[in-house]
Order: C-alpha cells, then sequence, then structure tokens
C-alpha cells in the first residue's frame, strides 16, 4: 500500500486531487438544480402566469379563462382546492408533489418540479 | 521531465479553473411571486447564491408593500385617501414617492393632452365591471367635471399636493404599478443584484441579462387567443434595461347587446375608449410605460403612435379590428407567435 502511494507521480496525485475536487462541485450543482423545481408554476392560457415556491404553505385564487380556480400549496405539495368546472377532475386529482394538474376547461394548468407543459423560453408575461 | 512537469502544470490549471468556474460564477435565476398592491408580483433575480437572492426578493416586495400601503386607493390609511378626502380643503403633505408618482402622473396627462387623467375617480366609481353595470348618462355627465388633471396642485418645495375642487378623487391606479416596479429595481440594485425581472402584474421591469447571457423574454398576450389554442402570446421580445406594459380591453369588461365595455375609460367622455385591443409601451421606466400606455389606448392608434414616437418610446397597438400597428423600431425586435 505504502508502496503504491510512494509509486504515484505528481501528476497522479493532481489527479485524484482533481476529481476529488470534480465530486465535491458535481454535489454543489446538482443542489442548485434541484433547487430550481422547487417551483410550483401556474400556467393560464398555455402560458405562464405565476411562480410559487413549493416550500412555502399558501392558498390563492387565480383567474382562469372561464372562473377562478382556487390552489393550495401544503407540505411541498399541491392541490387545486376549488374549481367550478362540471366533472371537477382537477380537484379529484388531489395532492401531487410532481407533475402537472391540468384543468381543461378553465385552462389553467399547475406544474410541480418541472419547467413547465409549454416549455416555453419566457421570463414574463404583460398584458 | 519535462514533460512529466508540463503535464502537472496543465492538469494544475484545468483543476482551477474547473473549481473556480463550478464555484464562483454558479448564477441561477430565483424567482418568488408574492400578492401585494392587490395583484400577483413575481421577482426574478440573477444571484451566486440562493440566500442572496432570496433575501434581494424580499426586500424588493418590502419597497413596494411599502409604497402600495401609500397610494392604495381603496384604504382610508393611504396618503392618497388623505389627499382625495381633502380635496377642495386643503393641500396634504405627502412622502417623496407619493409625490413622484402623481408628479409623473400629471406630466403623462399633460403630454396625452389629459387621455390619461390620474382623476378619473369619479367616473370610474359609476362603472361596476364585476357585475356588469353601465354608468348611466347623466352620471357620467356630473361626474366628468370633476376630472381635470389640472386640478391637481403639487408644491414640490412644502411636498404637497392639493385637489383644487371637493369631489375630485385622484387614482394613481393607472401608473402606480409601474413605478412600483422602479422602486424595486432600485432596491435589487441596492441589494448587489445585477440583473432581474420585476413584474407587478403586467407592468414589467428588467435589467441586466439571463445567467445564460441573453436578453429576458417578455410575452406580450394577444388580447383576443385563437379560440381552442393552448397560446395566448401575441409575440416575444427580449429586453434588457427597460420596462414594458400593456393595456387591454380584456382585462376588466362585460359585453351587453354586443357591445363591449372595457375598464379604460376616455376621460374626455366618460365611456370605454373604443380604437384599440390592447397597446403595449416600451421605454426605459415603469412609471412611464404604465401610464402611456393608457395614454395610447384611449388616443387610439393613428394619433396614439405618434404621441409614441414623439416621446421616443416603442408600441405595440392591436386596433379595434385586429390590425396590428408599430413604431420602426419594433419590427425588427419582435418575434410573433403561430397562433393556431
Amino acid at each position: 500500500m505504502k508502496k503504491t502511494i510512494r509509486d504515484t507521480t505528481v501528476a497522479d496525485r493532481l489527479l485524484f486531487v482533481l476529481l476529488i475536487a470534480a465530486a465535491v462541485a458535481g454535489l454543489f450543482i446538482s443542489r442548485e438544480a434541484m433547487s430550481q423545481s422547487n417551483d410550483v408554476i401556474v400556467e393560464i392560457n398555455g402560458s405562464p402566469a405565476y411562480t410559487f415556491p413549493l416550500t412555502t404553505d399558501r392558498t390563492f385564487t387565480v383567474q382562469g379563462a372561464l372562473w377562478e380556480t382556487v390552489i393550495e400549496i401544503k407540505g411541498r405539495k399541491v392541490r387545486i382546492k376549488e374549481a367550478h368546472c362540471p366533472n371537477r377532475i382537477c380537484v379529484r386529482e388531489g395532492w401531487v408533489s410532481k407533475g402537472a394538474i391540468i384543468c381543461l376547461p378553465n385552462r389553467v394548468v399547475v406544474v410541480v418540479g418541472g419547467t413547465g407543459r409549454s416549455g416555453k423560453d419566457i421570463d414574463a408575461v404583460t398584458g | 521531465m519535462n514533460f512529466r512537469t508540463t503535464y502537472s502544470a496543465f492538469l494544475a490549471v484545468l483543476g482551477l479553473c474547473l473549481i473556480s468556474s463550478c464555484f464562483m460564477h454558479r448564477e441561477a435565476t430565483y424567482k418568488k411571486t408574492k400578492e401585494l398592491m392587490d395583484t400577483f408580483v413575481t421577482v426574478t433575480v440573477v444571484s451566486d447564491s440562493a440566500e442572496k437572492g432570496n433575501e434581494a426578493i424580499e426586500k424588493a416586495f418590502a419597497t413596494i408593500g411599502k409604497f402600495g400601503a401609500l397610494v392604495n386607493f381603496f384604504s382610508d390609511e393611504s396618503e392618497v385617501s388623505n389627499i382625495n378626502r381633502n380635496a377642495g380643503v386643503m393641500p396634504v403633505k405627502v412622502s417623496p414617492e407619493t409625490l413622484e408618482v402623481i408628479d409623473k402622473a400629471v406630466f403623462v396627462a399633460a403630454k396625452s393632452g389629459g387621455a390619461f387623467d390620474p382623476t378619473i375617480g369619479p367616473v370610474m366609481k359609476l362603472w361596476d365591471f364585476h357585475n356588469n353595470i353601465k354608468a348611466s348618462a347623466d352620471d357620467i355627465k356630473k361626474g366628468l367635471r370633476l376630472v381635470d388633471y389640472r386640478n391637481i396642485i403639487i408644491d414640490r418645495e412644502k411636498s404637497t399636493v392639493f385637489l383644487r375642487h371637493k369631489g375630485m378623487m385622484l387614482d394613481p391606479g393607472g401608473i402606480a404599478k409601474g413605478y412600483a416596479a422602479d422602486l424595486a429595481v432600485k432596491t435589487l440594485k441596492e441589494q448587489g443584484i445585477r440583473a432581474g425581472v420585476v413584474a407587478a402584474a403586467g407592468d414589467i421591469r428588467t435589467f441586466g441579462a439571463r445567467p445564460d447571457g441573453k436578453p429576458w423574454n417578455i410575452g406580450i398576450k394577444n388580447p383576443r387567443p385563437v379560440k381552442g389554442s393552448t397560446n395566448d402570446i401575441l409575440a416575444v421580445i427580449g429586453l434588457g434595461d427597460k420596462a414594458i406594459s400593456t393595456s387591454g380591453d380584456y382585462e376588466r369588461f362585460f359585453i351587453e347587446d354586443g357591445q363591449r365595455y372595457h375598464h379604460i375609460l376616455d376621460p374626455k367622455t366618460g365611456y370605454p375608449a373604443g380604437g384599440c385591443r390592447s397597446v403595449t409601451i416600451i421605454t426605459g421606466r415603469g412609471v412611464f410605460t404604465d401610464a402611456f400606455s393608457t395614454a395610447v389606448f384611449v388616443l387610439g392608434p393613428e394619433k396614439g403612435l405618434k404621441l409614441a414616437q414623439d416621446e421616443e418610446m416603442e408600441a405595440l397597438i392591436v386596433d379595434v379590428n385586429g390590425k396590428i400597428f408599430m413604431t420602426p423600431g419594433l419590427k425588427e425586435k419582435l418575434k410573433f407567435e403561430k397562433n393556431d
């Protein structure tokens, strides 16, 4: 074992240090990347309207295409609490921690842990 | 030996580059939304740490909240309510922010010949767009007598505002959100943030660039999205240090006998302005985009476009028939969406 260490060149040792550094850096990078998906994105009519952190519990109302939809964030999960659509499919979906809840008639999409259904590269919307 | 030294040096440099690129320039965007000024305000910042980014966002929210409380038309506690209560009685001392937003409102009113008028309050309150109630012609006629921005008396030295006639009502609703976005950007810069977006509903301020080096992509809503389409964006524009606002006839409205009644009233007639579906204005400050988008909407496409050009602003106008007008500078910057 001692011989193995003694046999290493400076370059070998540098490479070793480098690999450790890369591994540590990787940890940080992935953690930062993860933090980006901790958002609840509410899309109305296909474009992102609101972004809320998944980590803060709250209940709020958004105006969809036809009526208001009440969305609740609690314990890092999201649900549509109230909607006025006839089937209330979105409400029946219950709590979601990853994926999307879609209310088709009201054109409201709630996305958790992703980049959004429409995938458009838009930072904000005016109008 | 020589090779080994070179190889070692190469590895060392490579390692340093890797480590520094990982730890020094890990810029990311951080985004939060909060309910402020009766709307949702979203602040996005570019920062190398989540802690720093989020702290700056909270400070920006605090700035908007504080300003919102000063100019809240519906709260008895606000400075604006105090001005309205003392209309025709006496001048009211206000904070520098309130004074500036009212000063700018009067400036835009004058530039637009009263097409934007922050004293529209007495007529606005006659309409109820939530419960589909039209104002009566008689009431509008009476209300219009109290609408005239020239009766707002500002004393900059004493920091006071006075409404000349009893019953006058100052409503900074058409300019306050844009100004709030300006204030929030100032706060973010003071916190050392180099780039970000403040969106107070449709009044947006951008500064700096995104972490990928590109300008911020701002979508402009289509005032009449195609039925069944999932896309309600008319066009997208990349912005650096700019402000953008849109006024549209689709925000608050009702339709009666085939006629659309919306919330953008012409201060001359007291009825909804008829020339446009939506107007988007781009210039350096939110306080101007917010108020001028209303002014241009009321003036209609031809006169409105001229006003925008005279004031060196960019404008995108969708007229009442869906025809698009824009300032020459915008043609190359806008990317129109396929709407199907």
